[in-house]
């Protein structure tokens, strides 16, 4: 397979998207039903053009063809094989095409999975993914084509090599997760834009993409959470989050899913909120393109972004279209649009449903506010502020606790309103639960926001479980089941309701790990072998120091041992320096990296970075931190994608 | 919709904006905020509150004290114009001559002290490329 092919098909599946727009916009004029089925089949020649280009350039960087400037730069001879397949996302025109690829495989399975379904509407949904995967192909070929040749004056004997930080198993798998969330919204995006030309937005649509939404949103948040195990174990910093831009344009998208995600319901059984819908699926969609626009235009400063490129406004342009064209779609559609049936009570699900989205909405807007701010303030006082976390968590703590407590009430509401009494009823267990420990946490000393938080957490977490208490208690009254039966026959019968209530389950301990931030300790510390260093509680003795020559590069290794107040022991500890192309005569391309040690307990991390060594070799310069509850958000990571997998689950029938 | 969720609706939503405008002007934590500014705008004005430069390491400016490793000042460079900088924490990996970075901190007495250093991501690194003189470099002894 050569380079060129890669070229000629990207070309070819341009060529195609091109035709299989205009053949479906005259079936939609003519109703020849001809011109659907060329226009569907040129739509899956698009895809198979890009599934040939991905896999010649896979194939280029699995045979190291230095020739192409993509190959050179990203892998070199020494590259493990893994991390010569992961190198096609790990630059700027590769994860385009990348992108592309996943799209294609959606596009794929969206034809043929509809192919005798949704007659109406999939002529515009297939128009709908051919101009994204156009707008794509656009910038595959004229603006950053992978299979540029190398340029130089010298022949290109070995390439670059994939930086050690991506040399990862989590970064090889992040990137792919967030592509998948972010390129999946683009099917449920297509449906509501075809419901909308098509006049027929009531819950036909809804039901064609729930599922499909459902598992985009996994990959997004698995992606998301991925991202933050990543930056957490490699990076250094001791936190897995840092409000940077790139990260909340992640994070943007999710919060409009979510939202999206829980609103659908009320669609689907009460034909309510359609506006509301639509207006969430089209911000989630120009979400994902805007955040693909931040982290590649340059205009914010972010560690995260691409070299700055050309494509920034090309993408502003394609988000602006996006907006444009649904949003004015969606007025001359407005009487269409409106819902027949209207939320009738306050204490009712419906409105439960509409204030948590209302909650993830404003989040999702504080968020966008922040990233923007520099842009923001410099358009209105002439000087660019920049913002950081302390802005975002003072701005967002409250909110979210407020998103906390609805996780709690949405579910105990009743469909239409909650009567007085069944309100007590149902509210009485899961406060007084939560008002019980509010007083412990406070005899322990503890204040502010933490209070508030793990009280809540008491709240939901008593909620959830009365409502599972409630479903395993009717079933053995009415059946005579045992409640381990009851129990999996309940999850069974209503996967939906309960994969949901198992997913909040999976935020309330997200919670608590976010809350434990709180308790954060940390030291950095210069240290000689026999000495020792106190940080919140724990001594960390440097017992010994010496240094390795390994095949692909030179470590420095430090042995901490770590003890409690009363000399109890706790751990060792060995966090490593180390220089990889140590072997590099020019100093600057030889690259040093922090290889921490953690040891981590469901009560709490403890972190260790060795910085530095002293020109001696004597003294090792050591940070430690202290970090209470942070492995509950991963096991509320892994309990949310449970409960999405059973969410997910089909029915028999 | 009835009237009374419509007006708790409106009611949160005017709560919400009013922290959020009230938030961005009068931050908590002062660390929450830091203009952007070039190298030469600062030492022109003689600004002294917190701000955040960017530009480039220039080349043999490190000095890391013997005494502690961690204390470090570097030259940095934006253009033609250059500032001292001195940083006392951990250090990103790829700080190093060169490196593109973005300091946070405040400036005083000719020198910006800087409390947060970032280095552009890793992941986004493109380097040159290799010739033949630095080809098979392990075979090269240092």
């Amino acid at each position: 397979m050569t380079p060129i092919a890669g070229s000629v098909a990207l070309n070819l599946a341009f060529g195609c998207s091109i035709l299989s727009i205009i053949t479906l916009f005259f079936y939609n004029r003519t109703a020849d039903h001809r011109l659907f089925l060329t226009g569907q089949r040129l739509g899956l020649a698009v895809s198979f053009f890009v599934f040939i280009a991905t896999f010649v350039l896979s194939y280029q960087l699995l045979i190291s063809n230095f020739d192409i400037d993509y190959v050179a730069r990203y892998t070199s001879f020494e590259t493990p094989t893994i991390y010569k397949i992961s190198a096609l996302w790990a630059g700027q025109s590769g994860s385009l095409l990348f992108w592309l690829f996943i799209l294609s495989i959606f596009n794929t399975i969206t034809i043929i999975q509809n192919q005798s379904k949704h007659h109406t509407l999939m002529p515009w949904v297939i128009i709908t993914m051919s101009v994204t995967q156009g707008f794509f192909l656009i910038l595959t070929n004229f603006i950053t084509n992978p299979f540029e040749p190398t340029q130089t004056d010298f022949i290109v004997e070995n390439g670059n090599g994939l930086n050690p930080l991506l040399q990862n198993v989590t970064m090889a798998i992040h990137p792919p997760m967030l592509y998948l969330g972010y390129v999946g919204f683009t099917v449920p995006f297509a449906f509501a834009f075809s419901a909308l030309v098509n006049k027929d937005t009531g819950v036909l649509w809804i039901r064609s993409i729930r599922r499909w939404t459902l598992v985009t949103w996994l990959f997004l948040s698995i992606g998301i959470i991925l991202g933050g195990w990543w930056a957490y174990q490699e990076l250094g910093w001791g936190g897995y989050w840092a409000w940077d831009p790139v990260e909340n344009a992640s994070f943007m998208p999710w919060l409009t899913a979510t939202a999206f995600l829980h609103s659908i319901i009320i669609q689907e059984k009460k034909d309510m909120l359609r506006i509301w819908n639509m207006v969430l699926i089209i911000l989630t969609f120009s979400l994902c393109i805007f955040g693909t626009f931040l982290t590649r235009s340059g205009v914010m400063s972010s560690v995260h972004s691409f070299t700055e490129s050309s494509l920034g406004p090309v993408f502003l342009i394609f988000v602006f279209i996006i907006l444009i064209c649904s949003f004015g779609l969606m007025y001359f559609r407005i009487e269409d649009l409106r819902s027949p049936r209207k939320i009738e009570s306050v204490t009712s699900r419906e409105s439960g449903f509409l204030f948590n989205n209302l909650i993830f909405v404003v989040i999702c807007f504080a968020v966008f506010w922040g990233t923007l701010f520099p842009v923001i303030s410099e358009a209105i006082t002439g000087n660019k502020i920049s913002v950081g976390p302390p802005f975002f968590n003072q701005i967002n703590i409250p909110i979210g606790l407020a998103l906390l407590a609805l996780t709690g009430i949405g579910p105990l509401l009743a469909w239409k309103g909650t009567s007085n009494q069944k309100l007590i009823q149902k509210f009485t267990f899961p406060t007084f639960l939560s008002l019980l420990s509010a007083a412990v946490f406070i005899f322990f000393k503890m204040t502010g926001y933490v209070v508030i938080s793990f009280s809540l957490c008491v709240f939901v977490f008593a909620a959830i479980f009365s409502e599972f208490a409630k479903g395993i208690q009717a079933r053995t009254s009415k059946f005579g089941e045992s409640t381990l039966l009851a129990f999996y026959k309940m999850i069974h019968k209503n996967r939906s309701r309960y994969g949901g209530y198992i997913v909040h389950l999976g935020i309330v301990l997200m919670f608590i790990g976010f809350t434990g931030h709180a308790f954060d300790k940390e030291k950095e510390f210069g240290i000689k072998v026999g000495e020792s260093e106190k940080v919140a509680n724990y001594n960390f003795q440097l017992t010994r120091m010496f240094e390795e020559e390994r095949p692909n590069h030179y470590a420095w290794i430090s042995d901490l041992r770590v003890t409690d107040n009363n000399g109890n022991f706790i751990t060792n500890l060995r966090p490593e320096k180390r220089v990889y192309f140590h072997r590099n005569p020019d100093v600057n391309k030889r690259q040093p990296h922090s290889e921490l040690d953690i040891f981590s307990t469901l009560n709490k991390d403890i972190y260790s970075i060795f910085s530095s060594v002293s020109n001696d070799n004597n003294t090792a310069f050591i940070k430690i931190m202290v970090n209470p509850l942070v492995k509950w958000v991963w096991i509320g990571g892994y309990i949310l994608a449970f409960g999405t997998v059973i969410a997910l689950w089909p029915r028999k029938d | 919709m009835n009237n009374k969720i419509y007006s708790l609706i409106t009611g949160i939503v005017v709560v919400i904006l009013f922290w959020i405008g009230w938030v961005s002007l009068n931050p908590a934590d002062k660390k929450a905020m830091a203009q952007f500014i070039s190298v030469k705008d600062l030492v022109d004005e003689n600004i002294s509150k917190r701000t955040k430069l960017g530009g480039l390491v220039k080349n043999g400016s490190i000095e890391i004290s013997e005494a502690n490793q961690l204390d470090c000042i570097f030259i940095l460079k934006e253009g033609e114009n250059e500032l001292a900088v001195n940083y006392n924490k951990t250090r990103p990996d790829l700080f190093k001559d060169g490196a593109e970075v973005i300091v946070t901190g405040e400036y005083l007495n000719g020198v910006f002290y800087a409390d947060e250093l970032q280095t552009k991501c890793a992941s986004r690194y493109e380097g040159d490329l290799r010739n033949e003189s630095n080809y098979n470099l392990e075979e090269i002894d240092t």
